[in-house]
């Protein structure tokens, strides 16, 4: 009981995010990095953009083909094996790394920024504007998205992560929009919105520096979530073969291997890294997701 | 002078019949809302199909036609003549006209003919592909919420437990599999490694004849097992944490101290006060699950080979089957509205909340 | 110390931690007070002081994970009965509550399950309490209760909770508290979500009951006025300390306690002047960083060099009242320390 008076006090520091930028971004530093699950997830991810940033630079990848050395078992000189070709599927999947992590950011990007303005100015302004982004969010809930991936990927033709992601972020953002909506409206009854209101402050005003802060720790959660769901959207449209842009990304090595046939055990093999990095980067977004909203959410502390 | 009177009488009559009427719809606003928001998305879905479709790049005739010469071994200009009477197409029809002959094919039931392969639409392929997106999907559906709100129940109350532990390793872990990658490892252990299971399809086309007989039945299980226990596996985690969450809120709530100290047993606590409550928001959630099944997961399909309607629509977007597509999406669309319509009809019956609007 | 007859239930020297997971939090400290048989007591502090966890330690409700660290409490039955309470076993205790002792919930919308009817909630009570009574003798009593608060008991027994008033739920939460004849009825907070008005029908019924019936009552406010106009002994507590205890009239009268006096400086009156109530300067104290002396010694206006260092004893006094101060009553003679 003691506790949760605490935690309530801590939580309304959020509105003292205005104050002193310099020393709350160092409260926040702390705050942040206060949670295991936030460290660790967090670890990860930044080992994954070191991998992506200077991974190539120390083993660059060689796409040419050298079918001697095709379906190497894994030793010092290929730690991951060869592929068909006789590639090394170690330095391949290095060299997808940048390409993965940049749809995953860019995906999260486009998703939140969409759907946290839509939902905002939905939730806000309420009226006919709230009907129509209700009516048109509803259209995109109500068709199933992978499928609408799949036909997105044949009217675009992929072949930047920026495409892709485009694609992803179009179908994905409506969840979002109508999660964030339902949270300005119970903000908008809010006294000290009202009181905003009552005192003729402009409406960017109101969006911007009294209702944006308040949802931020849910658009922040929400951004890790739309990267995890980004990597399952990517790789599931490379496993059907709509987006062979890039021939190292994570899913298309998989796709690659499983149709080379998986009842050859080496095919199995190459595709068991790629698969391996995927689970181990869903877990740290998993793991951040959570930190993120034991620490932004207090309420969960007294369990 | 005499149809003065009638005339009142009329307008008196209409007055009260327009009253009545006015009474009607109001004193149903919540289920006529709920139709009519239903009915406007399903309207709106049906356009924003049309045109993302329309968008495709490449002219359906032409596809057509190219066959047909390939086929029949005819000239371009003969085959895209015949690819227009075939399929229908009036050349000079321009995307208005093509979006009320398409509509009005809707309101006769059709939802899409393919022009790929004679006798074969969206009706048809429906009729043959549900049953089997169904029959896994389902199952497995129902698998995973009943043992999802058990096991989320229990680990709500032991929350310092092993099995809390066990429970969120689990949906962590299942949480951070892609589903199709789950189906993928199942596939490469059970099917191509240890070959206890077979790889695709619904049942041994060759040694068993469809229909009620238990070769059959047993085949169809057989090739069942691993689609459903990876469907299982997949939706499992995410219940216990939507049980467990719901549980742990409603345990914080004063009814559950006020049923203590009235001397309720443990038992009565769990059932009538935790249980009852935590479902109610699992109940929505359980209908949007349901509606979703109808398009069938188009990958679990492709990696499992498996005849439903998900690895339909994959092969026939790959094939550039544009209209059947079309039907296929629309049908699946409209299950999740009509689901989800009826989800929120019966919800009232079942939290007595809102059952006064 | 008084006999025990005339008391229905003795805190002896009680503690009550909340094990976190980090430390632990002890929310009531060394708290020794009894309750007298057939009257009102009421505790009165800040929400944190304490006072519900000590109220709830009665029946073992104290929210989790709160436990009883230290101290014995023990519950004196009408029939002269004595019962060690932190001694029973769950099933004992499952038993007593409701039965002895029941409790009215400072949040009456939510202390009612939501999905089930008033009389499904009322006739589960009856059965785990084991009283089989025919339809006809249930619905009876049921209707009974509720004309005893002045409720239509056809229309709230059929009702589910969200279907009625706040006031209602408040009444209907009375009339379920009397449904096993309880000896002792705990009160927390019974009318914060209420407007005035109602605030006063419903101690004027809870009176009644306390009058008519001879069941005791223990209430929890921080609303000081409450206290004078319905409570025949007081307790006040502060950072999970009981600071000073005796009968109404002394306690408001005497004024002896300084935390007392400004509770009821800070009180506005209708009749006094705005500009004569005096707020206690400080906030609560947090129960995790406690002073080293006295706990109220930082915002205590008569604070000497010895309340910073030491924690005053309680004192009892021949009247019966207690305190825990160096200035409580300097001139009388204690009677007994510690």
């Amino acid at each position: 009981m003691m506790n949760k008076t605490h935690s309530t006090s801590r939580f309304s520091a959020v509105g003292a995010f205005f104050q002193g930028l310099g020393s709350s971004a160092a409260r926040g530093c702390r705050k942040f990095f206060s949670n295991g699950k936030t460290i660790a997830g967090f670890a990860i991810l930044a080992f994954f953009v070191l991998v992506a940033v200077f991974g190539p630079l120390i083993f660059p990848y060689d796409p040419d083909t050298d079918m001697a050395s095709a379906y190497l078992m894994p030793s010092w000189e290929h730690p991951f094996g060869t592929d068909w070709l006789g590639r090394d599927v170690f330095r391949q999947v290095i060299a997808g790394t940048g390409s993965v992590l940049e749809i995953a950011f860019y995906s999260a990007v486009f998703t939140v920024v969409l759907g946290t303005v839509l939902g905002i100015v939905s939730g806000y302004l309420g009226g006919w504007v709230d009907k129509v982004i209700m009516a048109v969010t509803n259209i995109f809930l109500s068709i199933p998205s992978f499928p609408i991936y799949l036909l997105l990927a044949a009217i675009v033709t992929i072949n930047t992560p920026v495409s892709l992601s485009v694609i992803i972020s179009i179908w994905s953002w409506a969840g979002l929009c109508r999660a964030v909506r339902v949270q300005i409206m119970s903000l908008k009854e809010r006294d000290f919105i009202q009181i905003c209101s009552v005192m003729h402050m402009s409406k960017a005003h109101i969006i911007f520096k009294e209702l944006l802060p308040n949802v931020f720790s849910y658009i922040a959660i929400n951004f890790v979530m739309a990267m995890r769901n980004a990597i399952m959207a990517s790789v599931g449209i490379m496993l059907v073969g709509l987006a062979a842009y890039d021939p190292t990304n994570w899913g298309a090595i998989i796709n690659a291997a499983r149709t080379k046939g998986l009842m050859n055990v080496k095919n199995i093999y190459i595709l068991l890294y790629p698969l391996l990095c995927i689970v181990v980067f869903q877990i740290s977004t998993l793991l951040l997701a959570n930190g993120l909203d034991e620490t932004l959410n207090p309420r969960l502390k007294v369990m | 002078m005499q149809a003065a009177p009638a005339a009142v009488n009329a307008t008196g009559k209409g007055k009260r019949l327009l009253a009545a009427v006015v009474k009607f719809f109001r004193k149903n606003s919540y289920f006529f809302a709920k139709v009519g928001i239903s009915l406007l998305t399903l309207a709106l879905s049906i356009i924003a199909l049309f045109f993302l479709l329309r968008m495709i790049p490449g002219d359906i005739v032409e596809l057509y036609a190219l066959k047909l010469q390939n086929q029949q071994g005819i000239t371009f200009e003969r085959a895209y003549e015949l690819a227009a009477q075939l399929l229908n197409y009036d050349p000079n029809e321009n995307i208005f006209q093509a979006f009320w002959r398409y509509i009005g094919g809707l309101f006769r039931g059709e939802l899409g003919t393919s022009y790929l392969e004679t006798g074969v639409s969206a009706n048809s392929l429906i009729a043959t592909r549900l049953p089997w997106t169904l029959f896994i999907s389902s199952v497995s559906l129902f698998l995973s919420f009943f043992i999802g709100v058990a096991v989320g129940g229990y680990v709500a109350q032991k929350r310092r437990g092993a099995a809390n532990k066990a429970a969120s390793a689990f949906i962590a872990v299942s949480g951070s599999v892609p589903d199709y990658l789950i189906a993928l490892i199942l596939v490469i252990v059970f099917a191509y490694q240890l070959k206890w299971f077979p790889a695709q399809n619904n049942y041994d086309a060759f040694s068993v004849t469809p229909g009620f007989n238990l070769p059959f039945l047993g085949s169809v299980l057989y090739h069942a097992f691993l689609p459903i226990l990876s469907y299982t596996i997949v939706q499992t985690g995410n219940w216990i944490l939507h049980m467990r969450g719901s549980c742990i809120g409603v345990l914080g709530e004063d009814y559950i101290l006020a049923a203590r100290a009235r001397g309720l047993s443990e038992r009565t606590i769990r059932t009538k006060y935790m249980k009852k409550n935590a479902l109610l928001p699992l109940v929505t959630q359980f209908g949007v699950s349901f509606g979703a099944l109808f398009g069938g997961a188009t990958l679990m399909e492709s990696i499992f080979n498996y005849p439903g309607i998900g690895l339909e629509i994959s092969n026939r977007i790959i094939s550039k089957d544009y209209m059947v597509v079309q039907g296929l999406i629309f049908f699946s669309a409209a299950m999740v509205i009509l689901v989800n319509l009826v989800v929120d009809l019966i919800y009232p019956l079942v939290d007595p909340r809102v059952r006064k609007g | 110390m008084q006999t025990h007859t005339d008391h229905i239930a003795l805190f002896s020297h009680v503690s009550i931690d909340y094990p976190l997971k980090k430390y632990t939090l002890r929310a009531v400290t060394d708290v020794t007070f009894a309750l007298k048989r057939g009257a009102v007591t009421a505790l009165v502090g800040e929400s944190g002081s304490g006072k519900t966890t000590i109220a709830s330690s009665l029946i073992r409700c104290i929210s989790e994970p709160g436990r009883v660290a230290e101290g014995d409490i023990t519950f004196y039955g009408s029939g002269g009965e004595e019962t060690r309470l932190d001694l029973l076993s769950d099933k004992e205790m499952r038993a007593f509550r409701w039965r002895k002792v029941s409790m009215v919930f400072q949040a009456a919308q939510s202390a009612l399950n939501p999905v089930l009817t008033v009389r499904e909630q009322f006739s589960e009570t009856l059965e785990a309490h084991g009283e089989k009574l025919a339809k006809e003798e249930r619905e009876a009593r049921f209707s009974d209760l509720l004309d005893y608060v002045k409720l239509d008991a056809e229309r709230v027994l059929s009702s589910y909770p969200h279907e009625l008033s706040g006031g209602m739920k408040q009444r209907v939460m009375i009339a379920f508290a009397l449904l096993l004849d309880p000896e002792l009825i705990i009160l927390d907070e019974p009318t914060t979500a209420l407007d005035v008005i109602t605030q006063n029908y419903i101690f004027t019924l809870l009176k009644k009951i306390n009058r008519e019936k001879g069941i005791s009552m223990l209430l929890m406010t921080h609303d000081i006025s409450v206290v004078a106009k319905f409570a025949d002994y007081v307790g006040v507590m502060y950072g999970g300390r009981l600071m000073e205890y005796g009968d109404v009239r002394t306690v408001f009268h005497r004024r002896e306690h300084p935390y007392t006096a400004g509770l009821i400086g800070a009180t506005p009156s209708i009749v006094g002047d705005i500009s004569q109530m005096k707020p206690i300067e400080g906030s609560p104290p947090d129960l995790l960083d406690l002073p080293k002396g006295c706990v109220f010694a930082p915002r205590c206006p008569k604070c000497r060099p010895v309340c910073l260092t030491e924690e005053p004893p309680m004192r009892e006094f021949e009247d019966g009242s207690m305190g825990k101060c160096y200035f409580y009553r300097e001139g009388d003679h204690a009677d007994t320390a510690g």
